[in-house]
């Protein structure tokens, strides 16, 4: 179900008006469960049964964990999590790719094989839903929270339905406490949290969908070279795109959670003012960067030993980052490059040390200059569906084909993306050392009904034609 | 934003009036829907459905095994009058036709049913059942076939959420109304060797719960619109240059290989169909004025309607060679009037009864 469709509007006001209804906090519960579970058996209903058992293997494990006092004991409940849930993961998500690669492999060295295409559906959300879990079950091993004993309350955290198809990632310790209690109801917050919801889906449906993505689209899905105006504008309409499509329904999820009480966490925060590709991770799907970071960076050692080991950590971490948002090399690559780039980040770092200049206004340009056009370049791998077309596009970028490159752009398409991306790098420098909260509660009230009111109606003239939100497919 | 020194976050909410602002903001956007609804109808828009892919999919699940199905462009979905050949055929057929498609892969796609062994009235536009598989009207197919294989329950639920909407308000029109039609229409000239395709026709026709659709009446009467949709035409006829990056004998090559493997999959597509005892009609339906020359001159006769036939061995009826169907004057040079496709229709009956008593 998407938040840009009718059926959600007419499945969340049903929700909503039903859960304010229902006298008891554990009814009111049971209730979210079962709408997360219709959520997501409305787009295939079979795959409900998947994430019924990862819910109850991980729940089932951690209480285990918490009761097992021996090392060992608790490590095998650890692997016991981790095999079922990376089992599930890799089986739905990577079978496939795997065996695509050992053909590939194969080939090179000469050996003709021809494994079978499994052909698997990949189950939605099944990337954000199996690293929910296992945050879970690796903090109760940790020690850093308690196993809940209620099933319903788990099983309530992980299909909780504002995030549980394309995030943000929450995690149990963020989350469950707040199942302990009902939050008081507030129509501030329910109304803020409708403001969000709009901001999300006016993100989505008319920034993204309606203004960026047909102009990404004519330059990734054109099949010969490019002049370079427009590959740079194909780039930068899906930088945009991907910010507000993925940005937008985060958004969604925070506001949506809200309405019910409940607070999840921010998951951008004005992503292109990012001054160093460091900062950019912190404000880029953070709900992502922080689960890699506290899981897999920080397990591997993270930068407590030598530079050398530092940085393979580093790429460990960013290519399997790259490959968690998709089974293909180029996903492997575009997250090898963020992790090269974090490297030499790093070492202009450490060239440049405590030198004055380099916090005066013209190197901080620099800087912000180097990473938004960084950034760009990688999301050339992110977009292209092949090595093929990834060099083409960047080819085209650096004017190798000159005037003889195809122009697949409208003036009108030029506009929009060039338009938007001045506006939201504008909006982005402004807000960037604050927080979208502090910015609206500065804002006049009048212009802020205004704002919300514009955007509601040109959410209404899409008609609900926007597509899928890109996330999904991860 | 978190709470500093909160045992667990949890988000601020900014001072400001907010559930007034709710309110506000509410009444401001029913009040400019309102207005925009009045406008839309002040522009001659009506309520009516909108050809969705979700619309088409609701057809494709009503194919019984022995239907007879319309397939093809938006000539059959515009000159097939359902009622009429109800009448003639003693069956409903179930209208499959997509506007701006390729017929070829939707052959295809009920050739590898094997459940189906009804009759299929297949409407040949040589322009557009000899595309490549990567041109518009190929994908336009494809999509649909890709809608019917992954519509997902939300989905069908959100199809039957929508009918009721769609038939009360009239600025629920999906061609000309929506954000991206409305900005397409502001005018900007494009850079001279930009590669840009032609703009696709405005809004001029309806479409029922059947897909029977029907032009607007008034194509017949305002000029203006008229010269907009006929005018429309000619470029989408006419077929983009070829691309400069590839060799003219390299080019030539690809075209008559692509279009020898597409007689070939009309002609596997058939034959499957006719073994498990379904039946495949051809029809080529009239088109007028400047657009009939161009199509004749882009793919003559014997290129592709003849061949057809030749290659598949399946009856064909083209307007132009019965009497009662070739002084047909389409409005908009396209396609038949509303009024005139239950005539062309009426007449059409006695023809494909004939074609399908051929063995």
């Amino acid at each position: 179900m998407l938040f840009n469709s009718l059926t959600f509007v007419v499945f969340f006001l049903a929700v909503f008006a039903t859960y304010r209804l229902l006298p008891g906090w554990g009814a009111k519960k049971s209730l979210l469960l079962a709408a997360g579970f219709l959520f997501y058996g409305a787009w295939n209903p079979p795959f409900v049964l998947l994430l019924a058992l990862s819910i109850a293997v991980d729940w089932w494990v951690a209480g285990r964990l918490d009761q097992a006092e021996e090392p060992g004991r608790r490590k095998a409940w650890l692997v016991v999590s981790l095999i079922v849930n990376l089992g599930l993961l890799g089986y739905f998500k990577y079978g496939d790719f795997l065996l695509d690669t050992t053909r590939s492999l194969l080939a090179a060295a000469g050996i003709a094989y021809q494994p079978p295409h499994l052909g698997i559906l990949l189950p939605i959300g099944i990337s954000f839903y199996t690293f929910e879990s296992l945050s879970y079950t690796i903090d109760v091993y940790r020690r850093e929270i308690k196993a809940t004993k209620s099933l319903r309350d788990y099983a309530m955290f992980v299909s909780f339905f504002p995030h549980l198809v394309a995030g943000p990632i929450v995690r149990a310790r963020d989350f469950l406490h707040q199942l302990e209690a009902p939050a008081a109801p507030s129509a501030q917050r329910t109304a803020w949290g409708l403001f969000l919801m709009t901001l999300g889906l006016f993100q989505k449906v008319v920034l993204a969908d309606t203004l960026l993505a047909p102009a990404a689209d004519a330059v990734f899905g054109h099949a010969f070279p490019l002049h370079a105006v427009d590959a740079w504008a194909g780039v930068l309409a899906f930088a945009f795109q991907i910010l507000f499509d993925f940005g937008g329904y985060s958004l969604c999820a925070i506001g949506c959670a809200l309405t019910f009480g409940f607070h999840i966490n921010d998951n951008f925060r004005f992503p292109y003012a990012a001054k160093g590709f460091s900062d950019f991770w912190r404000r880029w799907h953070i709900s992502l960067s922080t689960w890699l970071r506290d899981y897999l960076y920080i397990p591997l050692g993270g930068n407590r030993g030598p530079a050398w080991r530092t940085g393979i950590n580093l790429m460990v971490v960013m290519v399997l980052g790259g490959l968690w948002h998709g089974a293909a090399w180029t996903f492997a690559v575009w997250g090898a490059l963020h992790g090269l780039l974090l490297l030499a980040e790093r070492g202009v770092k450490r060239l440049i040390g405590d030198a004055a200049w380099a916090s005066t206004a013209p190197a901080a340009f620099v800087g912000w200059l180097v990473t938004f056009v960084g950034i760009l370049v990688t999301w050339v791998f992110f977009r292209a569906t092949d090595f093929g077309g990834a060099m083409k596009n960047l080819a085209s970028m650096a004017g190798v084909f000159g005037a003889q490159g195809d122009q697949v752009l409208a003036t009108r398409d030029l506009v929009q993306v060039g338009g938007v991306a001045l506006v939201v790098l504008l909006i982005h420098r402004l807000l960037r050392d604050t927080s979208l909260e502090a910015a609206v509660a500065r804002w006049p009230s009048w212009l802020l009904g205004i704002a919300w009111a514009v955007m509601g109606v040109l959410i209404l003239l899409t008609q609900g034609a926007g597509s899928s939100f890109i996330y999904f497919q991860f | 934003m978190t709470t500093p020194n909160a045992p667990y976050f949890e988000r601020t909410v900014p001072a400001q009036p907010w559930t007034i602002l709710a309110l506000a903001a509410g009444v401001i956007v029913l009040a400019l829907a309102l207005g925009w609804e009045r406008y839309c109808r002040n522009l001659g828009y009506e309520p009516g459905l909108d050809d969705t892919p979700d619309l088409w999919v609701e057809a494709r699940r009503s194919v019984q095994p022995d239907s007879i199905v319309a397939i093809g462009s938006s000539r059959i979905l515009f000159n097939l009058d359902l009622d009429e050949l109800e009448k003639g055929l003693g069956k409903r057929p179930v209208q499959l036709a997509l506007v701006g498609s390729c017929v070829a892969p939707m052959l295809q796609h009920l050739a590898q049913d094997p459940t189906f062994h009804g009759t299929v009235l297949c409407d040949i536009v040589p322009a557009l059942a000899t595309v490549p598989p990567m041109a518009p009207p190929y994908h336009n197919t494809t999509k649909a076939l890709d809608r019917l294989k992954n519509q997902s329950v939300a989905q069908q639920w959100g199809h039957h959420l929508s009918l009721p909407l769609e038939q009360t308000f009239a600025c629920l029109q999906q061609e000309d109304l929506t954000l991206a039609a409305l900005l397409k229409q502001v005018r900007i000239p494009n850079r001279p060797a930009a590669q840009v395709g032609p703009a696709l026709p405005p809004y001029f026709s309806t479409i029922d719960r059947d897909r029977r659709t029907r032009m607007l009446d008034r194509v017949q009467t305002d000029q203006a619109l008229q010269d907009r949709v006929k005018f429309g035409w000619l470029p989408l006829f006419t077929p983009p240059p070829k691309p400069h990056w590839i060799p003219d004998a390299a080019f030539g090559e690809y075209m008559h290989g692509m279009l020898e493997g597409r007689f070939k999959d009309f002609a596997d597509a058939v034959a499957a169909i006719q073994k498990r005892g379904g039946k495949v009609v051809f029809v080529h339906f009239p088109s007028s004025g400047d657009l009939r020359p161009l199509e004749e001159r882009l793919i003559p006769r014997p290129a592709v309607w003849d061949r057809l036939l030749k290659d598949t061995g399946a009856p064909g009826i083209a307007f132009e060679d019965h009497a009662d169907l070739k002084d047909f004057t389409c409005p908009e040079w396209s396609h038949l009037s509303a009024t005139d496709s239950v005539e062309f229709s009426k007449r059409l009956v006695p023809h494909l009864t004939a074609a399908l008593k051929t063995p």
